[in-house]
């Protein structure tokens, strides 16, 4: 009756527990890479600017967000200031042409002839267009301009005091981010170099709680991998400036990444491992809003993954260097299982001086210095069960996990500073020297047929206490997600997703919380597809029937929009 | 006199489905049993046309623009056996309902996207339905900085704005000729606009000609 765990089930028990401890990304098309969060229905998602989100899934464990932890999976991400970042994404997509627009739902039109009262504020759009060319021997050509202009009416009249042209390569939103970059690259079967070269304007989010303008002029990005080398060197050319305060400095910098990872002998064994470099050098002229220590970081780094038969699996990734250190690892154990149904017993661990050791380590706001590093340590361990089950066309799975941290780095605010509709701080990164301790459960289902349909029932629920509750952010106590995608004649998709949330907390940006009220959200994507043609056709309908609502401190409201591509490969 | 522009439409809607004649194409295919099979008939009729006939707004809109006429150009495709693809380019020009100071109209240009349905009970009609994106900017007087955005009715469009919305229309071939064929579009569109939605009607008269 019962068989030993195959390879097949030992990969469904994995999914399974990306699927619930990971992410559940929605198959709704989000509307620019890297902007995923905004559709992510299981956990902590909140949005202020394509620069700036909290993203935490329910079960990863303490207090922090995704993107403020450094890995080694992230070297090629961008680093936004304390934050990685896939937006804006340099990473060179396949051969295509493709252009999308889209737009705030809400603009007057010709409703601005009868409406003299109470008249809503400008609703801003996104553009993006960009070809890679198929390859002629191995030869492409590629280009890219993007803007995302969502998000940024609200804060608009500050931040335009601020700089001294409209800090964007098209229009007069002053949006969040405005980037274009071209190049060229060549791919063969084991060697794949690129290299791009652009201009790009960011509204950066500072531990001050400040919107600080950064101008690449320019940006260059090369990459190498060849077998399982990769490599990758950056040259930035920012200039920082605000003009209210007569302010200008610049910051050139280099950084980059060179990692490689044992091949295929290694592969064939019970023992992975990798190993490299992640560095970053800047100098600093003028005013710059941030520092680094000695204006440089190297921070070497190895990855372990240690597999005993199918039972048995143990990761660890280090990171030290002479000022941080940081590790993660985890042990997993698939017990014996019936066919088509699998359980895993994990246990996971973080620890580390700090979040992110290759991030700037000062802030410098009004004569005040923020220290963005702090003493001691953060331990974070986890220990987590997961099931899946499969019934037919059905499948369902649940994952449960109790977590305890220590030393979670937050923020020890000594004033707030009001100005206006923004709210700053001074103050220093610190910890929190407690254990704060959390449990969370999940239980998901999924109903398919054939290609044509998936349907997927995502719920959970976590609880966090401890003495001391001086998080950044209370995370939501649970969620409820339902999502369908349909693909009707394998050539017409729709795919949606419909999730609640409950009510989320900022507490260390303002004198006064900032509750983020729990809310219902639908996103929907139409697509007409001509696969023969290689052509796609797009609209994608954003946060309909959420209240439209700021979710971060001085960040701008989430409005309902919409989003069209069209997408033709090569 | 409003109240007549609307009868007349409803005639004309009506007289279209009593003068509509069978399409040329395969419009009555059956539609397939299960949906996840098809076969891949994609762009094998490719249809172009010109269009032209009269905009009328609704609701709360027609204290904010007059009726106006319309031009277009319009493409049509084979997506599946009984489902077409549309896309549309139209423009109109827009007076403003009343004296709004120094704004003599508005130009709008318009993209629609969607499908036609070649329903077999409504046939030769066919519904369709789909997304549409307005581009729009106001024929004005003078500088735009000396429009208050905050208050003075028409100033946001002193500047380019764009808005999204959806459509729904009927699709009522009159008249077919070898390669040609002629019709009436009757298409309710709504624009995503606040603080209310913008809705209107369009009425319009299409020759159109198959490429291939």
């Amino acid at each position: 009756m019962f068989s030993f765990v195959s390879r097949a089930t030992l990969m469904k028990i994995a999914s399974a527990v990306m699927f619930c401890a990971i992410a559940t990304v929605a198959a709704v098309d989000a509307e620019m890479e890297g902007m995923e969060v905004d559709q992510r229905d299981d956990g902590t998602f909140l949005v202020g600017s394509p620069t700036f989100y909290f993203d935490r899934a329910l079960g990863s464990g303490g207090l922090h967000s995704e993107s403020e932890l450094w890995s080694p999976s992230k070297i090629r991400q961008r680093l936004l200031f304390s934050r990685l970042s896939v937006l804006p994404s340099w990473d060179v997509l396949p051969p295509l042409v493709w252009l999308k627009t889209g737009n705030e739902l809400g603009d007057l039109i010709y409703q601005d002839f009868i409406t003299t009262e109470d008249r809503p504020k400008n609703r801003t759009p996104i553009l993006e267009g960009g070809f890679r060319s198929p390859s002629f021997k191995g030869f492409w050509v590629t280009a890219r301009g993007f803007q995302d202009d969502h998000f940024s009416t609200r804060t608009f009249s500050y931040r335009k005091k601020m700089v001294d042209s409209e800090f964007a390569l098209f229009g007069e939103n002053y949006p969040m981010f405005s980037s274009v970059y071209a190049g060229a690259g060549y791919t063969g079967s084991q060697l794949n170099v690129s290299a791009l070269a652009g201009e790009e304007y960011l509204w950066l989010f500072y531990e001050s709680s400040r919107w600080i303008p950064v101008h690449y002029k320019p940006r260059v990005e090369t990459r190498l991998d060849y077998g399982k080398l990769a490599a990758t060197v950056v040259y930035e050319d920012a200039e920082y400036q605000n003009k209210k305060k007569k302010e200008t400095g610049s910051r050139k910098e280099w950084n980059g990444s060179l990692r490689y990872g044992c091949g295929d002998a290694c592969r064939k064994g019970f023992l992975h491992l990798s190993a490299g470099v992640a560095f970053r050098a800047v100098d600093d002229d003028g005013t710059v809003y941030s520092s680094l220590e000695d204006d440089r970081v190297l921070l070497p780094f190895m990855e372990m993954q240690f597999r005993v038969g199918n039972r048995f699996a143990a990761r660890a990734s280090f990171a030290v260097n002479d000022r941080d250190w940081l590790v993660q690892d985890s042990i997993e154990f698939s017990p014996a299982v019936p066919s088509k149904s699998g359980i895993t017993l994990g246990v996971k661990n973080i620890s580390g001086t700090r979040l992110n050791p290759m991030a700037d380590t000062r802030e410098f706001f009004d004569g005040d210095t923020i220290s963005l590093t702090a003493d001691g340590r953060m331990d974070l361990v986890q220990g987590y069960a997961a099931f899946t089950d499969t019934v037919g066309n059905l499948e369902m799975g649940g994952r449960g996990s109790f977590w305890a941290e220590y030393g979670a780095e937050t923020f020890d605010v000594e004033k707030y500073v009001v100005d206006d509709i923004m709210v700053y701080r001074h103050g220093d990164i610190g910890r929190i020297n407690d254990w704060i301790k959390g449990v969370t459960g999940e239980l998901w289902m999924s109903i398919w047929y054939k290609e044509m349909f998936v349907f997927k029932a995502l719920g959970g629920f976590e609880r966090i206490d401890g003495e001391e509750k001086r998080f950044e952010v209370t995370p939501a106590e649970y969620f409820a997600s339902f999502s369908a995608d349909w693909l009707l004649r394998k050539s017409f998709r729709i795919s949606h997703s419909l999730r609640y949330r409950s009510d989320a907390q900022w507490n260390l940006r303002s004198r006064d919380p900032m509750v983020i009220k729990g809310d219902w959200f639908w996103d929907a994507t139409f697509e007409q597809q001509f696969p023969k043609q290689g052509l796609y056709l797009t609209g994608t309908l954003l946060h309909v029937i959420g209240d439209e609502v700021v979710e971060t401190p001085n960040g701008a409201e989430n409005h309902l929009r919409f989003v069209c591509t069209v997408k033709k490969t090569f | 006199m409003f109240v007549w522009m609307k009868t007349i439409v409803l005639v004309l809607a009506v007289a279209g489905f009593a003068l509509a004649q069978s399409l040329p194409d395969s419009s009555n295919v059956q539609p397939l049993p299960d949906s996840t099979k098809t076969q891949d008939v994609a762009f094998s009729n490719l249809y172009v046309s010109i269009e032209g006939g009269e905009k009328y707004p609704f609701g709360d809109l027609v204290d904010a623009v007059n009726n106006t006429f319309y031009a277009g150009l319009g493409i049509r495709y084979t997506y599946w056996e009984d489902f077409d693809g549309i896309v549309l380019f139209q423009y109109a020009y827009f007076e403003p309902h009343g004296k709004i100071p120094r704004i003599n109209g508005v130009h709008e240009a318009s993209g629609k996207l969607g499908l036609d349905y070649r329903w077999r009970l409504i046939s030769p009609i066919a519904f369709g339905a789909g997304f549409l994106c307005n581009w729009t900017r106001a024929d004005y007087e003078g500088d735009k900085e000396d429009f208050d955005f905050g208050h003075d009715p028409g100033a946001t469009l002193t500047d380019n704005e764009t808005e999204f919305g959806w459509f729904a229309r009927l699709n009522l071939p009159v008249f077919t000729l070898n390669n040609y064929r002629a019709g009436l579009n009757v298409l309710w569109e709504q624009v995503w606009t606040l603080p209310e939605r913008s809705n209107m009607l369009s009425v319009g008269l299409y020759v159109e000609r198959r490429i291939w």
